[in-house]
């Protein structure tokens, strides 16, 4: 098993089974904030990638969402090349991304949706969110920068003073970066308006994870996309310790176990020998027979 | 959505008109505003409290048709209909807001049973794999000198490759047997042929069972006794 120290804003790599997953973090920031949820599908077997995109990662040009788009295809593309299941897993806008990709790739094995972000529209947004779409037409544009505040998506209060004293010396931290520019907010904007259209179309098995009080994008963004996406094999689970950070805060352990077992019952149950696990638990067996009642 | 309510709201109260005249101008608006504000929100409903203030004013309160004349009956409506509606539409968002929030917390519990019933069904499937092991363990020495083979399947590998250890009988067994059951051993029973001393093969009772293990299944062919 090949395994490299991931640097703070360089591509990640862990070879493991020939089921692979391309992770992708959120907007202007690093793949250092999927490191954890990365090791841990690969200890459970699973290759992964995290990949720096061009145009949309830290420490890259910024480009259209077209760009980020295509940069994501190609990196998908590379994996399917090497392994015969890819599926997509999308942190915060690297979740909305992440759809954008399905839909340009609908081979994907599943998707996984954490602290997926159609619209900031969380309790901890400033009042004047609304007016930054706006100030991207004014000179604004490239003078003014949205500066992240605490709680930095975390409800970990020692994670939190460390992640501040980490911005407050560089741009970027684990968690994400310390500002987010005006065109790259426009561009997510734009991102998010093109995905809220096609999601119907996806037909992908799909997991969502958010958090109830995630203060960046409210659970709203979650209910929207499980109410209009067209899996037929879909679960949600919400999480209520943590806030929009879900791969670094408190219940991380939680997210990774949770992808884990859903990225295997997902190749388990499209494997020709149909090796997903039997249900022998009653109380699961009486539950998957409700869910099934109404039409879940 | 707001145009609509405003549009229902003003139709009924011009319907009612003739019989109420200019006695509660703004109930009609008060109730399309909470209504509002209980399907579609705050801010929707504050615009039909707010043009529903005007169209009220100009349509119910003598004289009728007129904004420029202020009077006592617009006095009283500009401070009796805002502070009801206004306290209405408040308490049904307090109402809904913690009805949302109940729903999360409901949506976070059932998120926590489903997984609780997934690790149960984990902790069922490795508890029943420990059973079997124990099984099989009990089972190897106890019919150690009836066993014809032992067949490990590998449920991941393509086409179900299998590993076949053979047994004490396995050179007695007739070779045409021996590779029908290697093609395609199934749980249940079967009728092999076992040779004597004297090289007859006579057709004897068999039966094969599976194991589910820790370490993967198990078929195992043995001789009925």
């Amino acid at each position: 098993m090949t395994k490299e120290t991931p640097a703070l804003n360089t591509s990640t790599f862990y070879s493991g089974s020939d089921h692979a997953v391309l992770m992708l973090h959120g907007l202007s920031s690093s793949p250092l904030e999927m490191r954890h949820l990365a090791r841990y599908l690969n200890s459970e077997g699973l290759t992964t990638c995290v990949p720096n995109l061009h145009g949309y990662s830290a420490g890259t040009p910024e480009l259209k969402m077209e760009a980020w788009v295509t940069a994501a295809v190609k990196e998908f593309d590379a994996l399917s090349a090497r392994y015969p299941r890819v599926s997509v897993c999308g942190l915060s806008m690297g979740a909305t991304l992440a759809l954008a990709l399905v839909r340009e790739r609908p081979s994907a094995q599943a998707i996984v949706l954490l602290s997926v972000t159609l619209d900031y529209d969380g309790w901890a947004m400033p009042w004047y969110r609304f007016l930054l779409g706006w100030a991207y037409y004014t000179p604004l544009r490239h003078r003014w920068r949205y500066r992240e505040e605490s709680p930095f998506g975390l409800r970990n209060e020692a994670l939190r003073a460390k992640v501040g004293r980490a911005m407050q010396r560089n741009d970027l931290s684990e968690v994400g970066p310390s500002s987010i520019s005006l065109p790259a907010l426009h561009e997510a904007s734009r991102l998010a308006a093109s995905v809220k259209k096609t999601l119907a179309a996806l037909k992908n098995d799909c997991l969502l994870i958010h958090a109830i009080d995630d203060e960046t994008s409210s659970p709203r963004n979650a209910q929207f996309v499980a109410s209009n996406i067209g899996s037929t094999v879909m679960r949600t689970i919400y999480l209520d310790d943590s806030y929009h950070m879900i791969t670094s805060d408190n219940e991380r352990e939680i997210v990774a176990r949770e992808t884990a077992v859903f990225l295997k019952e997902s190749e388990a149950a499209s494997s020709a020998e149909g090796g997903a696990k039997p249900v022998v638990s009653k109380a699961l067996a009486r539950r998957l027979r409700q869910m099934a009642a109404i039409g879940k | 959505m707001s145009a609509l309510a405003l549009c229902i709201a003003s139709g009924v109260r011009l319907a009612l008109h003739p019989f109420l005249g200019p006695v509660m101008p703004g109930v009609a608006f008060c109730i399309a505003a909470a209504m509002v504000e209980y399907f579609f929100g705050l801010i929707p409903s504050l615009t039909v409290m707010l043009l529903g203030l005007g169209i009220a004013d100009y349509l119910f309160v003598p004289p009728y048709g007129e904004i420029a004349v202020i009077n006592r009956a617009d006095v009283m409506l500009a401070i009796s209909y805002p502070l009801v509606t206004l306290s209405t539409i408040t308490l049904i968002e307090r109402l809904r807001r913690a009805q949302f929030s109940a729903e999360l917390i409901a949506a976070v519990a059932l998120s926590r049973y489903e997984m609780l019933l997934r690790a149960d069904n984990e902790r069922a499937l490795s508890r029943r794999a420990v059973d079997e092991t124990h099984r099989l363990v009990r089972h190897l020495p106890h019919y150690h000198d009836a066993i014809i083979l032992l067949q490990a399947v590998d449920r991941n590998a393509a086409q179900g490759a299998k590993e076949m250890a053979p047994g004490r009988l396995f050179a007695s067994a007739h070779p045409d047997d021996i590779e029908r059951l290697q093609r395609g051993l199934q749980p249940g029973r079967h009728r092999v042929r076992i040779g004597s001393g004297d090289g007859v093969h006579k057709l004897v009772e068999c039966i094969c069972e599976r194991f589910t293990t820790h370490a993967g299944e198990f078929l195992i062919l043995r001789r009925v006794d």
